[in-house]
């Protein structure tokens, strides 16, 4: 198991449209791929348990990868919400 | 007549139909073993005739409307084919549970979750699962969609709430309005009813109740008013001001992509007053050719603490760069103990607006003055950025906000941090003590901008909120028109930019002195640049001063008004 806490950047957070590309790209990883957040952890796979969990711009998340790609499951998810998500 | 939100522009006439859009019944029935597999089979193929189906109206929308709203119905793709919520289904079905059954409760469990958030956007994506488990419903239970492509022309649609699917259905051209029971500015059905350019008000209580399927009806998307059973006279003026409103929306548009220009050829701006970064898209949108005015209140309001030098960084980068290259002028801090904002600890005061505010406020706390002023800064460097202060009354407020910003760029150099070296630092004039000093504060700025609403209230000594005084506070008393000539004046003496971002600006009544005393920018809300550019494009330089020099030789403000009400033109 590999993780990594972090800052959400992006304006809008998880919302619609960057929620859907984190689990389109999270989604291609056989891992299980969590984010801890305010005490719950939310399966990054699903979008509906994403978008619920309403994770906002400066929140403090952690991520947790676990399974036979974890480095490089972790290592994706952490890049894209570094980048901000795909958020123009 | 009922009152609603007013959401999109125009009028509509026509006949109501209601749609119904209540939960889809159906029979709870349990599953035996040895048809366990049947059920699954039909739910999930009841889910991939819905993404077929959503996916040929996205690319109708797409044709229609426009991109951006199709997006909303793809989402439903998105959303109904997350793999955690399906299984989910599935093993509710797996003992037993018929597959509507098991679809509606997990539906229902998601529509809980976000309505329960505290937050506008989620609570937003609760309707679009909503519609899901509708249409979903409908296709397991064989039932047709509700069909508004098959509407006659002239339909008032009257419902609780449009959902995205039924948006994409409509043609436009049949449907004279859009009246709901639910929503705001912001929400589902505002946006797309803006994107389809339908008349429509929101949020009319008990509506789909007080009108009937047939009923005739007016609405007023620019005022909110729906008039049920209309009188003939009714029929006949609301006609004549849709009739009015298409014209002069069709007048306003040949406005797009042009200079602001007058008749006589003088080069003028109009720029748009914004709160938010989002406004920034739709100042661009209405074709504003910069933002006069951008307001940092959001920032502060609604949190526990000040927002960082990140935040506030991100948020002027992005109107900075939404404007790609034309001026953004970002006013500063604007509060006081009319506000609650905890963590500035603001004192209740007897006067708020005669008191500790703006930018006495923000001297007086520099180092949170400090984390704004370096954030405008650091965005400088992706844009044309202007600083503004607020409710200036004397230079030397001027010099120590210059000193900060010049200890700041110090810093910048040495770190190697990048930002515009020439920004413009200037001041909003709005009290009667900068009117007055103008000239001075001329050699200290680099432009002005005159903020007319408070210099009316301040001018006259009459409180905007207080009914009693209403009278005073208009801009069309001598006092107040003497004063804009003379910030003007001075301003221009000394070749600064001068610009307004009050009400005044938008104005056709002031336009002319304002043009007549040589304002170089006008600052309006997105929606009115059209009007305030059509308006400056209908007077020469010479019309313009006769109007003024009449204006200002009358001595009464009801003369005044009388006078530029004769006069003007749109």
């Amino acid at each position: 198991m590999v993780s990594k806490q972090l800052t959400v950047s992006n304006s809008q957070g998880f919302h619609m449209r960057p929620a859907t590309v984190f689990v389109n790209a999270i989604s291609k990883y056989k891992s299980d791929v969590t984010i801890k957040f305010n005490g719950n952890d939310v399966n990054a796979k699903s979008l509906m348990n994403l978008i619920a969990a309403c994770i906002k711009f400066g929140s403090n998340i952690e991520v947790v990868a676990s399974g036979e790609d974890e480095e490089a499951a972790l290592d994706e998810a952490v890049k894209l919400i570094e980048s901000g998500l795909g958020e123009e | 007549m009922l009152k609603g939100i007013p959401v999109s522009d125009g009028i509509g006439i026509g006949h109501v139909r209601i749609i119904k859009n209540k939960d889809v019944k159906f029979e709870d029935k349990a599953i035996p073993e040895n048809e366990i597999d049947n059920e699954l089979e039909r739910f999930h193929d009841a889910v991939k005739v819905f993404c077929d189906r959503t996916d040929k109206m996205a690319k109708e929308m797409e044709k229609s409307v426009n991109p951006k709203e199709a997006e909303i119905i793809k989402g439903h793709i998105q959303m109904i084919s997350d793999p955690f919520m399906i299984s989910q289904i599935d093993d509710q079905i797996k003992t037993g549970v018929c597959a509507e059954k098991a679809a509606a409760t997990t539906l229902d469990q998601f529509i809980e979750m976000f309505s329960s958030v505290d937050d506008e956007l989620t609570q937003q994506r609760a309707t679009d699962v909503s519609d899901i488990k509708k249409r979903l419903l409908r296709i397991l239970l064989g039932i047709e969609e509700i069909d508004l492509g098959t509407l006659p022309p002239d339909t008032v649609i009257v419902t609780k709430e449009l959902t995205p699917s039924m948006t994409t259905e409509i043609k436009k051209e049949n449907i004279a309005g859009i009246i709901t029971e639910k929503g705001g500015i912001t929400s589902h059905s505002a946006i797309l009813s803006r994107a389809l350019e339908i008349p429509a008000v929101l949020s009319v209580p008990e509506i789909t109740k007080i009108l009937r399927d047939g009923d005739m009806v007016i609405i007023d998307g620019r005022e909110g008013d729906v008039l049920p059973d209309p009188s003939d006279n009714d029929i006949r003026n609301y006609e004549k001001s849709k009739a009015d409103f298409i014209k002069e929306k069709e007048y306003l548009d040949t406005f797009i992509g042009k200079d602001t220009v007058t008749a006589d050829g003088y080069r003028k701006e109009v720029f748009c007053n914004i709160g938010n970064p989002k406004d920034g898209v739709t100042a661009v949108k209405k074709d504003g050719e910069g933002i006069g005015l951008f307001r940092t209140e959001f920032l502060f309001m609604d949190k526990d603490s000040a927002p960082s030098e990140e935040d506030q960084f991100n948020a002027y980068k992005k109107v900075a760069e939404t404007l790609g290259g034309r001026t953004v002028i970002i006013r500063t801090l604007d509060v006081g103990g009319d506000k609650d904002i905890p963590y500035l600890d603001l004192k209740k005061e007897d006067n708020p607006f005669l008191g500790y505010r703006a930018v006495r406020y923000c001297l007086g706390h520099k180092d949170l003055y400090k984390v704004q002023l370096r954030a405008i800064l650091k965005a400088s460097a992706y844009g044309k950025i202007w600083i503004m202060i607020p409710m200036v009354t004397n230079v030397y407020e001027i010099r120590q906000v210059r000193g900060m910003v010049e200890r700041i760029k110090t810093k910048f150099d040495a770190e190697g941090i990048p930002y515009d070296k020439d920004i413009k630092i200037g001041a909003m004039i709005e009290t009667p003590a900068a009117s007055l000093i103008a000239d001075i504060l001329a050699k200290e700025c680099d432009f002005f901008s005159i903020g007319t609403n408070d210099l009316i209230q301040y001018t006259m000594a009459a409180d905007r909120g207080n009914a009693d005084v209403a009278y005073l506070y208009k801009p069309y008393f001598p006092a107040v028109l003497r004063s804009i000539k003379n910030i003007i004046e001075c301003g221009k003496k000394e070749g600064l930019v001068v610009g307004m971002c009050g009400e005044g600006a938008r104005d056709p009544m002031l336009i002319p002195l304002l043009i007549a005393f040589g304002l170089d920018e006008f600052s309006v809300s997105p929606t009115s640049v059209l009007a305030a550019r059509s308006c400056i494009s209908r007077w020469s330089m010479n019309e313009a001063r006769e109007v003024a020099d009449k204006a200002l030789s009358l001595p009464t403000y009801i003369e005044v008004e009388e006078y530029l009400k004769s006069i003007v033109r749109k």
